[in-house]
């Protein structure tokens, strides 16, 4: 990287040595260009605006404008009841609502200090991998579309589509679910609930292994990623990343290990971190390959839930929710592993009113999204759009 | 015009036809490769594209317009039409309009070579081959003149991009094209097809009756996906990172010229491929003993039948790549080009030599 | 150089692999998925083939429980405008009129067995609005209101998508209002008259006559 520095100057010419490393020589005067890029465009997935300076195709630096899709969850929150806010959480991460609900929903317990059903637990874990494996196929999927494969972002959705229709089967709606409730959970979930998630899990193996082939085995993809965008450990922590991403650089980090909230600690699965053979750890590669792993892992984990999961006649998920929430004064900070790392809520309570006195989302894209400035420097056009993708933002969570 | 005489007379008769003072048979001549052309683009062009893409990607695509949406770009086409014509303000307006005229013309003046069958051609040029790579470079200064004329910073980067590339590219593949124009002893397109015919069908083309012929027709096809601007080499319109590149700030019919320019030069492509190494209209069917396949499957529409076939084959596999691979990056392609078609494609000039001194 | 050939092979292998792949789905394009609902025992027995389902005339089935359009089942409303109160986004709006003590009989009960007290003449919710979070339909004690499968109800003006679900016309209303009014200025009266001894007999006779709905709202934003 430290060949890049001379973008700064005037005058320069780019050589990719190996097919590696960006060199800069001096040569024709040149000047720079300003490029925005976004908010509407097809590869900043949503609102993201980048504002590049470009020396040629080079981005001699990127900085993100936020705040296209800013919807006051915040201050919102703060007007109306806690159950009110669950579905707002699914607005945040709109691809990963179950995982938003639970970080809500565990950290509201952890204030209100009360018991969950085992057979809610086992639920709640399921419908949240599960909904981690759909995001992490919309990750993928486009993914494959910044880097010009269309393919693999149709077989990923009409993967997802499946994963939808069964969440919607047992909350009710396809995408903001508002199912797992403080205290418990929207339904119980029908008879036939397991033997389906079952029969997917079987449907669902040999097409990630497709997957694999068409996308992330080939080897154009692999030239695009590879060694692109490199985030070491140490800086990747300082900038305070989390899931895929700090993994992706090599942490074994995972707050279904490391704070285990749920019934996390039951449960045996691996946390998948590049060994550095088939990527440079820390580059784009070695971050779609977590995601590209932790479907296999959320697959075993929903399996292993499955069998473990009690099965209770005429259960009533609703049982423990209370009445009336108002939690005592106080504050909490509860967090769970999203699909893009560290979901936190931090609430406070003043103990009088059944609406919190404030409600703060630490939310992983935006934080994730931070570093974006210093992975950009010196890249490629088609370089950014790739590291970008392997950010694999949502601005709904970025923005709240 | 006339250098395979025998079989040039149904097509000379045709021209000859003429009801009074009005020459109805060159009308006619003149009307077959451009109603092909509108068919072509129309039907399979556009709407193949969309139905191949679908069915990859476990989708039915359009449905709606006519029967399977056979009629859907034909609907398409009107919407663009009733458009409005929109010229940017910052754009310059001159290059701005001649830039998806360039385009259209240079993707099909090259029609104008190609041998749709042992009697029909409409200009049997002795540079033939040569014509028609270096009518297709033309594309590249259309292709500028919109990138440029936009004013746009996307248009320009796909411009920039698009000219390296087809420029580069050209040299690979005038080189593949010469092992072809080698092998045949002539430039001529009808002369390099009729070598190609025989009663052992198949066994004629050049790609089976050598061993070298794989290599140029396969460094002929990489570098022809890339002179069309498609996948994976559609850098210049990556819509992922350039919007959608040099056309960017088109739209209406101005962009309908420019997506049908790009469907032309698919087949145009696709047919010189079919031409230089696949015997162009000739029937691949071989004459078996008393069986005379290959004589009945020759002729004027057998051999239009042929040669179509073929162009529609490889506008299949281009379609096929499209829908299956990523995009390359900049350097890459460029490395593609440099150190590893070129190369080879020298590799491949010295070896048609050698086997044409030998054989 | 040997790096050189193997980047060279790798690439083509991948290639074709991924080729393989597309042809393979290509050819399986004949097969389709169908419309089968997630709660049939077929869901997963078609796993190759065109999964697009055209939407106006196929669609997939939305499952029993689905959360989509809002519907009141006024009859078993008891007008306590729980669900008015509890909605995040403040797409209902909900009048109620006292129900006159001779005129509990025609207010009926609900179909659970309680007795109806409310009169609900404007019960309407915009669905324009509505998120579907389900949270009213937790809320209500007569389980009146509640989501529907129907998930297609899109229509040309908003305004259409306002529903209205009111169990008495205007006429009715005004006329219930002016008896509620009337009983009430009377019970009223007879209160001061009874009272009249020595408590202050102005005080109560104001309050019950101006407000007739005291549950209106606002016209939403």
């Amino acid at each position: 990287m430290q060949e890049l520095g001379k973008a700064e100057s005037n005058s320069t010419r780019i050589i990719r040595q190996d097919d590696k490393r960006v060199i800069i020589e001096k040569d024709l005067d040149t000047e720079y260009m300003v490029l925005s890029m976004g908010p509407q465009h097809p590869s900043t997935h949503g609102v993201l605006r980048l504002e590049c300076i470009t020396d040629g195709e080079v981005v001699v630096e990127a900085e993100p404008y936020l705040g296209y899709l800013h919807r006051c969850f915040e201050k919102y929150c703060e007007n109306v009841d806690y159950p009110a806010i669950v579905p707002y959480t699914d607005r945040m991460d709109y691809l990963a609502g179950m995982n938003s609900e639970l970080a809500y929903c565990i950290t509201v317990e952890k204030l209100l200090d009360i018991e969950i059903p085992r057979r809610v637990e086992f639920i709640r874990v399921i419908v949240s991998e599960l909904n981690r494996i759909a995001s992490h196929l919309v990750a993928i999927g486009t993914y494959a579309i910044d880097l010009g494969a269309f393919t693999p972002f149709l077989f990923c959705f009409r993967d997802r589509e499946h994963i939808m229709s069964l969440l919607e089967w047992i909350s009710g709606a396809r995408m903001l679910y508002n199912y797992i409730w403080i205290g418990g959970l929207a339904y119980d979930v029908p008879a036939d609930f397991k033997k389906r998630v079952a029969e997917f899990i079987a449907y669902f193996k040999p097409k990630v292994v497709e997957l694999y082939k068409l996308l992330t085995e080939n080897e154009i993809f692999v030239k695009r990623t590879y060694d692109i965008g490199i985030m070491p450990a140490d800086v990747a922590i300082n900038y305070g990343w989390s899931g895929p991403m700090l993994r992706g650089s090599g942490v074994k980090w995972d707050l279904r290990r490391n704070d285990p909230y749920s019934i996390y600690p039951e449960l045996d699965f691996d946390v998948p971190v590049p060994d550095g053979k088939f990527s440079v750890v820390g580059d784009c590669l070695s971050r779609h390959l977590v995601r590209a792993l932790e479907i296999d892992e959320s697959l075993k984990i929903i399996s292993q839930c499955l069998d473990k999961m009690p099965e209770e006649p005429n259960f009533n998920s609703r049982a423990v929710i209370p009445k009336r929430i108002r939690p005592k004064a106080g504050e909490v900070y509860g967090r769970a592993e999203n699909p893009r790392g560290e979901l936190g809520y931090y609430i406070v309570s003043d103990g009088k009113s059944t609406k919190p006195v404030r409600c703060k989302a630490r939310s992983s894209c935006f934080v994730n999204l931070s570093a974006m400035k210093d992975l950009s420097k010196g890249q490629l056009i088609p370089d950014l759009v790739a590291i970008i993708g392997s950010i694999d933002i949502v601005l709904g969570e970025v923005d709240r | 015009m006339s250098s395979s005489p025998s079989l040039n007379t149904w097509s000379d008769a045709l021209s000859g036809f003429s009801i009074g003072w009005f020459p109805l048979g060159l009308v006619i001549v003149a009307v077959i490769p451009l109603v092909f052309i509108a068919l072509y683009a129309l039907t399979y062009g556009v709407y193949g594209e969309r139905k191949i893409s679908a069915f990859m990607q476990d989708r039915l695509g359009p449905m709606e317009v006519g029967f399977w949406g056979i009629l859907q770009t034909l609907a398409d086409i009107l919407k663009l039409l009733q458009k409005e014509d929109i010229v940017p303000t910052a754009a310059d307006k001159f290059l701005f309009v001649i830039g998806p005229g360039i385009l259209f013309v240079g993707s099909f003046l090259a029609f104008a070579v190609l041998p749709f069958g042992p009697a029909f051609i409409g200009a049997d040029l002795n540079v033939g081959l040569f014509y028609a790579v270096g009518i297709v470079a033309i594309e590249v200064v259309g292709i500028l003149a919109a990138g440029w004329g936009s004013n746009n910073k996307w248009a320009l980067y796909g411009a920039v991009r698009s000219v390296a590339q087809i420029v580069s590219y050209e040299i690979p593949a005038s080189i593949a094209l010469l092992c072809a124009a080698m092998l045949a002893g002539t430039l001529s397109m009808q002369q390099i097809t009729v070598m190609q015919t025989g009663p052992g069908g198949f066994m004629h083309w050049f790609l089976f009756n050598n061993p070298i012929a794989w290599l140029p027709f396969l460094i002929y096809f990489i570098s022809s996906l890339a002179e069309t601007n498609r996948a994976p080499f559609d850098i210049p319109e990556a819509e992922s990172e350039l919007v959608a590149g040099y056309f960017t700030e088109y739209s209406g019919m101005k962009f309908a010229v420019i997506f049908l320019a790009e469907y032309g030069s698919m087949f145009m492509v696709s047919a010189v491929l079919a031409v230089a190494f696949l015997g162009g209209w000739a029937s691949p069917l071989p004459n078996i003993g008393g069986l005379h396949l290959n004589d009945m499957t020759s002729g004027p529409a057998w051999g239009a039948f042929w040669i179509i076939m073929k162009g529609f084959f490889f506008i299949f596999v281009q379609m096929w790549l499209r829908w299956t691979l990523p995009r390359l990056r900049v350097d890459q392609l460029m490395y593609l080009c440099w150190k590893v078609l070129t190369p080879f494609a020298l590799i491949a000039f010295v070896l048609t030599a050698v086997w044409e001194i030998y054989r | 150089m040997s790096e050189y050939f193997s980047n060279i092979k790798t690439g083509a292998t991948t290639i074709a692999t991924g080729m393989g792949i597309t042809l393979k789905h290509f050819f399986n394009a004949i097969k389709r998925k169908g419309d089968t609902g997630i709660d049939d025992a077929d869901y997963f027995r078609q796993v190759d083939g065109l999964c697009t389902l055209q939407y106006p005339k196929e669609a997939i089935p939305t499952p029993p429980h689905g959360r989509y359009r809002l519907y009141v089942n006024i009859d078993d409303c008891i007008g306590c405008c729980q669900c008015e109160r509890a909605c995040p986004v403040e797409c209902i709006t909900i009048e109620t009129i006292k129900t006159t003590a001779d005129d509990l009989a025609v207010c009926g009960k609900t179909s659970g067995g309680q007795q109806k007290r409310m009169w609900v003449p404007v019960f309407d919710i915009d669905t324009a609005k509505c998120m579907t979070c389900g949270i009213c339909q937790s809320v209500c004690p007569t389980d009146c209101i509640y989501h529907t499968p129907v998930a297609d109800f899109s229509e040309f003006n908003v305004k259409n998508m306002l529903y209205h679900f009111g169990n008495l016309s205007k006429i009715e209303a005004e006329a219930k209002k002016k008896k509620l009014a009337e009983q009430q200025a009377q019970a009223a009266k007879e209160k001061a008259a009874a009272g009249a001894a020595g408590a202050p007999a102005a005080k109560p006779a104001p309050k019950p006559a101006p407000k007739p709905a005291p549950q209106q709202k606002e016209g939403e934003a």
